[in-house]
């Protein structure tokens, strides 16, 4: 998943653009993820802004972290509902369209994927190191709002540094169903509804207009993977498969996955 | 746009705090509290940067309630307000500094009610009315024309009415309004988008 | 600039005279040296190969530099980007395998060494080994296993995974003659060893074609339970 690609640009008068698959400037997957432009300053010590970067000559090395995706998860009756899409891109090129965006923490917890793909990964799996030390410590499972919290606190530390993750920790505790948005800028918010990522907006549209408590499992999933498909339909920096998990009170199973092109199959023949 | 407002009466403080916790252009959350209690009678209101809000907030509440532990008894408003600003002030010149600007209103049961303004350069006013965020523009205005020292229930007509200014500027949605007294800290219904509405005619 | 490239005229812009600002002058640590890195991997057989060009910008350095290292008897890693850091990063992972092999008297698995590289490219997050990475070898069922990296270290298994300058050309022909994407109604038949390498040529020599950072020779490691199999096939050299 070559997310991070490391830009050269001081040959600038030489065809260079068209020869690294890595191409420059995906200004729409950065802003949109929710990350402020400041954060995305300092990405590296050499790094200028890496929102200003682009075709400018001069002898300035960027390091992009792109996050062009769809995530989202939201509670129902029976638990929670995760969705993610596949696809990871470097600039306008999709590096991979099978990616893996959701994180199995441990048997009851998962985590999403926005952001740096390494930056989630490291850290959620560092997470689920902690959690388990905390079971061993505590006798007894870690809560989703601890665990969230654990996490919101690791990245913290490195606020400004130009980390880049939105992810969003899901799972089932004494409390019930939980779900909690954490990111790198350091928020973490507890909700019944998170759409991440440049795609989320078009989600979020299609969640909003179909979400109601008493829907069945079926129901929710239909929900879900219809949210990303349209997602993935109007986004371009999302796509690949449609990737369905369901958290409940024994913990998650993994619903589907399905290629995007044949839900658009199946959308186009049921319409 | 976050909001903070706290408005002084004669034996009581009554503070109110925006319900939207945002990330860039997207609303995360409709029902977030940005209020923190201290103690008994005292709470922290906090805005500003992601992140930093909760974390100072936090570790100044742990500290009040450590001190409240370690000594028996509580810090008084003014206290709370002093070691709130010390932390601020000491962490503005080190390498990372919080940015986040406050309010602490609190009952002192000697010194009675207390507002204090604070913000990230961590400079504290006592004040008898005080407001963060860009609401602030509009509602001082409101208050330096209609507040009297001696107001009761009626402030939390101005309140509404300042609200009410901002609501066609800014599209905030709901705030949670406390009142602080003697008694102790008591929530107040929820000041929501309807609600406003309704109140526009009388105020 | 001491380049001389201005003498050609700057893309066309009008040279600045005037004095317009401060210009910043920062020292980069990184260069570009080119080359393409491909791993494919079949039911008992796993494939790396790259090319042996090492340039950067118009000059090429060197006409015999392979990126394809060996690692274990079932593992190679190609690593193309800055060949400085890719050095640097080759030398730390045999490093660390040693010390492996001295604490546990065993050889990592690939599955291992990749999860090893991640949290090594991990570890500069913030200074980072500019560096593409595949993973070829045999996992512990003897199956064969790719897996590819980002700089940072986030990374996954894939089948097949083109890196490098000219990755955009060969992943698309991948796709359709390995994954069978894009096609109605073909068998989805198991890739044989002698089609995978025939394949790898001939995605080269087209790379070659049309990449001016890939060329001069194909460096193909095949790695099957017997052993690592190299082979060296000439690619153009302009």
């Amino acid at each position: 998943m070559a997310l991070a690609s490391v830009l050269n640009s001081d040959c600038a008068d030489f065809s260079f653009d068209t020869c690294q698959p890595f191409g420059f400037g995906s200004e729409p997957g950065q802003s949109s993820l929710g990350f402020e432009a400041r954060s995305l300053d300092g990405l590296s010590f050499s790094v200028k802004s890496a929102l200003s970067a682009g075709d400018e000559d001069g002898v300035e090395r960027k390091i992009e972290f792109l996050h062009g995706t769809t995530t989202l998860a939201f509670k129902f009756q029976h638990g929670v509902i995760v969705a993610v899409d596949s696809r990871a891109t470097a600039g306008s090129y999709i590096a991979s369209q099978t990616v893996k965006k959701v994180i199995e923490i441990n048997p009851y917890l998962l985590g999403t994927m926005a952001g740096g793909a390494a930056d989630c990964s490291f850290w959620e799996r560092l997470l689920a190191r902690q959690c388990r030390i905390y079971e061993l410590r505590n006798k007894e499972r870690i809560s989703v709002a601890a665990a969230s919290k654990l996490l919101a606190n690791m990245v913290y530390q490195y606020k400004g540094m130009g980390l880049s993750m939105g992810t969003m920790v899901c799972g089932w505790d004494k409390r019930g169903p939980g779900l909690y948005y954490v990111d790198s800028e350091g928020n973490r918010v507890c909700g019944d509804l998170f759409a991440v990522g440049s795609g989320s907006m078009y989600a979020y549209g299609v969640m909003d207009s179909g979400l109601r408590q008493d829907l069945n499992v079926e129901e929710a999933c239909e929900l879900g993977r219809r949210a990303i498909y349209q997602a993935t339909y109007r986004d371009a920096y999302s796509g690949g498969q449609v990737n369905l998990y369901h958290v409940h009170s024994e913990g998650w199973t993994r619903i589907s996955q399905e290629d995007v092109l044949m839900l658009h199959q199946q959308y186009k023949d049921q319409a | 746009m976050e909001y903070l407002i706290g408005i002084q009466g004669p034996d009581f403080v009554l503070v109110a705090a925006d319900n939207v916790a945002a990330s860039s252009i997207i609303q995360m959350k409709h029902d977030y509290d940005k209020m923190f209690k201290l103690s008994e009678k005292i709470l922290l209101l906090c805005v500003g940067e992601a992140g930093d809000t909760v974390q100072f907030a936090e570790y100044i509440q742990k500290n009040v309630q450590l001190y409240k532990m370690r000594n028996g008894y509580e810090l008084s408003p003014s206290a709370a307000a002093n070691f709130t600003r010390k932390n601020l002030a000491d962490y503005l010149r080190s390498r990372t500094p919080y940015h986040v600007n406050l309010l602490l209103a609190g009952y002192d049961d000697t010194d009675g009610p207390g507002l204090f303004y604070m913000d990230y350069l961590s400079s504290l006013a006592k004040a008898p009315f005080a407001a963060h965020g860009y609401g602030a523009f509009l509602t001082l205005s409101i208050l330096d024309r209609y507040y009297r020292p001696g107001q009761c229930r009626e402030t939390e007509n101005g309140l509404c009415s300042c609200f009410l200014n901002k609501r066609f500027i800014l599209n905030l949605p709901s705030f949670t309004v406390r009142l602080i007294d003697k008694e102790g800290i008591r929530d107040l219904e929820k000041i929501t988008l309807v609600y406003l509405f309704f109140s526009a005619a009388p105020v | 600039d001491f380049t001389g490239q201005e003498n050609f005229g700057d893309n066309g812009k009008m040279k600045d005279y005037h004095y317009t600002g401060p210009v910043e002058h920062r020292f980069s640590p990184y260069a570009f040296n080119g080359g393409t890195v491909l791993a494919v991997a079949g039911e008992d057989f796993a494939i790396v190969a790259s090319d042996t060009r090492l340039s950067e910008g118009y000059s090429i350095h060197s006409r015999d530099s392979p990126k394809c290292y060996k690692l274990t008897d079932t593992t190679v890693i190609g690593c193309s980007g800055f060949h400085g850091d890719c050095l640097t990063l080759t030398k730390i992972i045999d490093a660390r395998l040693k010390m492996y092999k001295h604490s546990n008297n065993k050889t990592m698995t690939s599955g291992a060494i990749a999860a090893m590289l991640s949290t090594i490219l991990y570890s500069r997050r913030f200074f980072p080994y500019y560096v593409y990475n595949i993973i070829g070898g045999l996992d512990e069922e003897g199956k064969g296993a790719v897996y590819s990296f980002d700089p940072v270290g986030s990374y996954q298994r894939d089948t097949y995974k083109a890196g490098g300058s000219a990755s955009a050309m060969l992943q698309p022909l991948l796709d359709n003659q390995i994954g069978f994407k894009n096609m109605e109604g073909v068998q989805h038949v198991p890739l044989t060893k002698d089609k995978a390498v025939q394949l790898v040529k001939d995605v080269f020599i087209s790379a070659a074609e049309r990449d001016v950072y890939t060329g001069d020779a194909l460096r193909i490691c095949i790695i099957t339970k017997e052993g690592i199999n190299e082979q060296t096939l000439p690619l153009r050299k302009d």
